[in-house]
């Protein structure tokens, strides 16, 4: 048995060859490298936090110098129109204005009642607190993500998870933090859950974004009370992050399903933005069980006959 | 056509300088990358992703002008910083980035000679798949997007082609002559 053998190839062409070989070999290692870290980020989507709060050091800076000519030319434009419409809007003011003052008086007396009725059963309310007040620098209008840079950073107290406020209401809340940026969520992000109410109806829901200029309510408690459009939609506090009252949006096509809601405030153009503290952050750790707890009918039945949890030595139970 | 090493003897300080200087040619399909990742970040707050994916375009632009100076890896760590300024999770453009260039070279090995509009359209149907799966990928990671939104994107994408085109077209003619390297 024989067989021709291969033809000698030359040594540049063996070169290229092979060069093209590990071209190959390297363009797969990286694409299955991606593919992992894909899956890491499924598992981990904190990871990597540091290097995302550098990466936004880096950008917000340039983005921030960059604007500000724009900034100028665009506040010049403003003023421009507020010259032109000032007489109207100042007799719309005017009216406006008295029956502000009107209603002014008949809130204060609700206020002083309200104050005696929390005397006397001592409610605590926590205090909202300003953490910093900074401008939106940037965005990523290319990408699917809908975030916002904004120039206030750990050097500033700003960590991720804190509820972020403009003017008109509810902004956001910063994702990540770098030590003079930080990435605030936009309430259209798909990513986005805010635990509202509807102010008529006392309806409890979550306003949900869907990259569209329209956000929309999603299971509300009570779906039979029918919702009108111009309901009013404020954060209920549940949750621990967004104080509560802060306006999110207004209902405008109450009978699409899900419902369609107007954001209350949106952060084009050059907005400033206000920072605060989470408003009832999450302890750090889970309660411990406490020794001694009794053990609900069906664990006592499956499990023996001990009538609570030994002391020490054992897994905690957890108790409905 | 192969590379030769330069007549070091021959040459003398200030042209050796100039040689080793002008490495930084090398690197410019990499920098327009990121200078076109940067731009996507303008502060244009939109409520849907309608600004072009100007990486995703110079990427394939580059991998079609100077397939050598953009390799899979350059483009994997590309997608790397798109992911990191994007916000996005880590993986989704490193994975689409080199994807589109492997896809690139290949299909140039295979249909090598072809008109300006033949490009665009290859170009489109890339932008539609990158699209694709990105959604797929976002889901994968576990931050599912809807996908009609995307829409938009692929439309401002597809008409940004040629601006793109233009644009590296210049940075290339800047960085290495009008007969591209190789030529005297």
């Amino acid at each position: 048995m024989d067989w021709t053998p291969a033809p000698r190839r030359s040594s540049a062409m063996r070169r290229e060859q092979n060069l093209a070989l590990v071209g190959a070999v390297v363009s797969g290692a990286v694409i299955a490298t991606g593919l992992l870290m894909l899956l890491v980020a499924r598992v981990n989507p904190d990871g990597a936090a540091r290097v995302r709060g550098v990466m936004l050091d880096l950008v917000t800076p340039v983005w921030s110098v960059v604007r500000a000519p724009f900034d100028g030319a665009g506040r010049a434009i403003d003023w421009t129109g507020d010259y032109l419409g000032a007489v109207d809007r100042n007799r719309a003011l005017t009216a406006e204005l008295a029956a502000a003052k009107a209603q002014l008086q008949r809130a204060a007396a609700d206020r002083l009642a309200l104050v005696r009725l929390q005397a006397i059963d001592k409610v605590r309310e926590p205090q909202r607190l300003l953490l910093a007040t900074a401008r939106i620098v940037s965005a990523t209008s290319g990408s699917v993500v809908r975030s916002a840079m904004i120039a206030a950073g750990s050097n500033d107290g700003v960590g991720p998870g804190l509820p972020v406020i403009g003017a008109d209401g509810l902004i956001g809340r910063t994702v990540e933090a770098g030590a003079h940026a930080a990435r605030v969520l936009l309430l259209t992000d798909p990513a986005s859950r805010i635990p509202v109410i509807v102010q008529r109806t006392g309806q409890a829901g979550l306003v949900t974004g869907a990259n569209h200029p329209m956000l929309e309510l999603r299971d509300r408690v009570g779906a039979d009370a029918p919702l009108r459009a111009g309901d009013r939609l404020v954060t209920s506090g549940d949750g621990g992050i967004f104080p509560p009252g802060v306006p999110v949006g207004t209902i405008v096509d109450a009978s699409a399903e899900p419902p369609q809601v107007r954001p209350a405030a949106t952060p084009v153009g050059a907005a400033f933005v206000m920072i605060e503290s989470a408003y009832l952050p999450l302890p750090a750790s889970a309660a411990p069980a406490e020794p001694g707890t009794p053990v609900p009918v069906e664990a006592r039945r499956s499990g023996g006959t001990a009538t609570s949890v030994p002391r020490p030595q054992s897994a905690p139970v957890s108790v409905p | 056509m192969s590379w030769q090493a330069p007549p070091w003897r021959l040459m003398n300080a200030a042209e050796r300088r100039r040689y080793w200087w002008g490495h930084w040619r090398l690197g410019v399909p990499v920098m327009t990358t990121v200078l076109m990742l940067f731009i996507m970040t303008v502060p244009l707050i939109v409520p849907a992703p309608i600004f072009p994916h100007l990486g995703l375009l110079a990427i394939f632009v580059w991998s079609t002008f100077q397939p050598g100076l953009l390799p899979a890896w350059a483009a994997f760590l590309l997608g790397l910083v798109a992911d990191l300024l994007f916000g996005q999770p880590l993986g989704v453009n490193a994975v689409l980035f080199p994807m589109t260039a492997v896809f690139v070279r290949v299909f140039e090995a295979r249909f090598g000679r072809h008109a300006h509009g033949f490009d665009w359209a290859v170009a489109s149907a890339t932008i539609i798949g990158f699209e694709l799966l990105t959604w797929q990928f976002m889901a994968v990671a576990g931050k599912p997007v809807p996908l009609a939104p995307l829409g938009w994107q692929v439309l401002t994408s597809i008409a940004a082609y040629p601006v793109v085109v233009w644009v590296c077209g210049r940075a290339q003619r800047a960085a290495f002559g009008w007969g591209g390297p190789g030529t005297p």
